[in-house]
């Protein structure tokens, strides 16, 4: 996690936002790293700006595309809102970070409504928007809460609108172009804009900040691959809004791959990184995920089942363990995966965390009532025996127990496999890295490449789990079971 | 047949009481189940306690065992007073019984007996050994031994509890309504071996019993409970020709409808 960076043989690692531009950007960064001869891995899509600006300080990444008005709006305390390249560098060195200049675009964020709407309501500018209090507004979830987004948007202009709801950005286009919303949150450089035939609204009074495209990177890198840093600044200056608009329309509109996209930018030859084979993509996620699963259930198990015996043990004890799993259990599984960054960076280990915790409630409950609902007379026949405590749980009380405990085993599980898909969110790969390039890409075909594994695994892990129950129960309870 | 004695009874034992109830009191809630009791019960007797359900005849046996603690009084088992920290070592000192037998579901028959020998490090031969002579002593058929709980009948499962009880080869034998779930004529025939088994074994052993006839049967002397007090304590014929009180008239009376009477 706070690992030093250690000697060139460690590949830099190059991270990308939840968006297709971003990707491209690290799919750019990554074939520029490739041209100078640096090994480079691209953690696709990791989440949104915090999680990358977080996982850049911390080092889990060492690079990541960034634009300079999310950097004084939104990440610097204290900097003037038209802060230029050096000052930034200047703010930034501390930090430990560095930046490059502009890559040659400004990707800012608009206001965008079909052509056809925008003409006939006579609106051509935001502050036109304020004569139509009932057009419904669907703004992208992280445009909905930045300082440079909705609440600042809506103060500059004073605008009425009451129904704006938040929206992933690649449905947002599709929720316009099917009048389900009026207006959406644009980037200007998005390929959508021509395809959906969109007017962008002009920001008359000026709200919005320039958004010029950089590179952040870790100063540690000037030391260990200084030949890649330079590569990123020669990239300065050569990608215009023309060029980057239709390097995202390849992507988003024609289905090419964004390592494709990127070789070819820069002259090169795609390597097969970018977009390994079905097959062998399908073994690696199931590789991910299934460890994901796997590790946070074991570690789980282990708690839990002594957590679940103190509890029927101890009543009071037993009432606050299943009252806080149980809150855990309350808390929404993509808040608990964010929650776990501070305390593990990204990647697998607080994907696993966040999935331990999820594990803990069905398993010690099950613990919990497989111990406390053996009848009175057996767990009594066992005392008289004269049998110590932890004989008679170990001999008796768990084994009555046993269906119980693994039918909470298994929901955990069952539970873990499907929760897992969100872990590709914070960088831990699995079913879900397919799932959302899917809706990012608006590609069902993706959506499915996840979907179908994960559905699989639960049955599988269901049938499997129903099997070692049956392995495990003493023949004498199936025989109980069955009369 | 002679069974072999491991036993842990001191020789003071045989003068003392085998178990002694001092002044005890019980609640559970609102109700009293003991009501400042006193019983003494003499080692190598039989004993039964009858009375109707609610009576406290089971608290008793329960109180013996430490599975319960007075609220106030004393208990005592071969004259050592019954403390939480011996309660464990006095138990095995005494083999429990209670209806439908209390048996383990998920181990064998044989793994029902072995499970206290295992833990006291008796190896396989000993335990083999006892439980060949104890499948003697109450005629239970080896291959029964391999079954689990559910395969067995119900008189089959009474005879592994008692065998259960009398592994470590206990002072003492508690049985709780033992033929209380068997169909008459299993009854009839365990009541047979049981009296058999407590004459061959020469042990205390207290009996919990609604039923008199059953009681008058086993044992030279009967205590009749209510409400947590001892009513009436004595042989059969007391009981019967001189009742201490109308409830033990009708107690007496109702059981004799029975169509089965006592020899």
């Amino acid at each position: 996690m706070l690992l030093p960076m250690a000697g060139h043989a460690d590949p830099v690692r190059i991270g990308s936002k939840q968006f297709t531009e971003s990707v491209i950007l690290g799919e750019l960064a990554r074939a520029s790293a490739r041209q100078v001869g640096i090994d480079a891995v691209h953690k696709r899509q990791l989440g949104g700006t915090r999680i990358l600006w977080r996982a850049l300080l911390q080092g889990d990444i060492d690079v990541y595309p960034e634009y300079t008005g999310t950097l004084t709006h939104e990440l610097l305390k204290n900097v003037p809102a038209n802060a230029d390249i050096p000052t930034l560098r200047a703010r930034l060195k501390p930090l430990g970070i560095g930046i490059t200049d502009s890559l040659g675009f400004n990707n800012t964020y608009a206001i965008g409504m079909r052509a056809d709407e925008a003409k006939r309501l006579g609106i051509a500018r935001i502050s036109d928007l304020r004569r139509h209090s009932g057009l419904r507004f669907g703004f992208s979830n992280e445009f909905m809460d930045r300082n440079d987004g909705w609440p600042g948007l809506r103060r500059r202009y004073d605008l009425p609108q009451k129904d704006v709801r938040g929206m992933d950005h690649a449905l947002a286009y599709r929720a316009l172009a099917s009048g389900a919303v009026d207006a959406i949150d644009l980037y200007s450089t998005d390929a959508e804009i021509p395809y959906y035939h969109l007017r962008t609204l002009d920001d008359d009074l000026h709200y919005f900040p320039r958004y010029e495209a950089v590179y952040l990177y870790r100063l540690q890198l000037e030391q260990s691959a200084p030949r890649f840093v330079a590569a990123l600044n020669r990239l300065a200056g050569r990608i215009d809004e023309q060029a980057m608009r239709g390097m995202n329309a390849r992507v988003k509109l024609q289905g090419v791959e964004e390592g494709v996209v990127a070789a070819d930018f820069l002259g090169l030859r795609a390597d097969a990184d970018g977009h390994p084979e079905l097959w062998s993509r399908l073994l690696q996620r199931t590789l991910e995920h299934t460890k994901l699963v796997l590790i946070s259930l074991g570690l789980a198990v282990l708690l839990a089942i002594p957590l679940g015996v103190l509890a029927a043990r101890l009543r009071r004890f037993g009432q606050i363990v299943i009252g806080l799993t149980g809150i855990l259990q309350t808390v929404p599984s993509l808040a608990m995966f964010v929650f776990m960054i501070p305390l593990f960076g990204i990647g697998a280990w607080p994907a696993i965390a966040a999935l331990f915790l999820y594990s803990l409630l069905p398993i010690v409950r099950n613990t919990h009532a497989g111990l406390v609902g053996i009848a009175p007379e057996l767990s009594e026949s066992a005392a008289a025996l004269g049998l110590p405590p932890g004989v008679r749980l170990r001999r008796v009380e768990l084994p009555l127990a046993t269906r119980s405990i693994l039918a909470g085993i298994k929901t955990a599980a069952v539970i873990n496999v499907g929760t897992a898909t969100l872990a590709a969110l914070i960088g831990a790969g699995g079913y879900g890295q397919p799932i959302l390039t899917g809706i990012r890409l608006d590609d069902i075909g993706l959506i499915l490449e996840g979907a179908v594994p994960a559905a699989l695994l639960a049955l599988i892990v269901q049938g499997m789990f129903e099997g070692i129950e049956r392995w495990l129960t003493p023949r004498g309870l199936r025989l109980v079971a069955r009369q | 047949m002679t069974l072999t004695r491991v036993a842990l009874q001191d020789s003071e034992s045989a003068t003392t009481s085998a178990f002694a109830i001092r002044q005890v009191s019980k609640r559970y809630g609102s109700v009293m189940a003991v009501d400042n009791l006193s019983l003494d019960f003499e080692a190598g007797t039989t004993t039964a306690l009858i009375g109707s359900s609610g009576s406290g005849k089971s608290t008793v046996l329960r109180l013996l065992l430490g599975l319960e603690w007075p609220d106030r009084g004393t208990v005592s088992i071969g004259g050592h007073p019954l403390e939480p920290g011996q309660v464990l070592q006095l138990r095995r000192r005494v083999g429990y019984v209670i209806q439908e037998g209390g048996l383990f579901p998920h181990l064998t028959a044989q793994g029902n007996l072995a499970l206290l020998p295992h833990y006291l490090g008796w190896d396989a031969a000993r335990i083999g050994q006892r439980t060949k002579e104890l499948a003697e002593l109450t005629h239970l058929p080896l291959a029964a031994l391999e079954r689990y709980p559910a395969e067995l009948s119900g008189g089959q499962r009474q005879r592994v509890a008692l065998m259960r009880g009398l592994m470590a080869d206990p002072d003492a034998l508690l049985l709780d309504e033992p033929l209380g779930a068997l169909d008459p004529i299993v009854r009839y025939e365990l009541q047979d071996e049981l009296k058999r088994i407590f004459a061959e074994l020469n042990k205390t052993v207290i009996l919990v019993t609604h039923d008199l006839p059953e009681a008058a049967w086993f044992a030279e002397r009967l205590v009749l409970m209510r409400k947590g007090a001892v009513i009436q304590d004595g042989c059969f014929e007391d009981l019967r020709d001189h009742p201490a009180d109308a409830f033990v008239a009708r107690f007496v009376a109702a059981q004799r409808q029975l169509p089965r009477v006592p020899r």
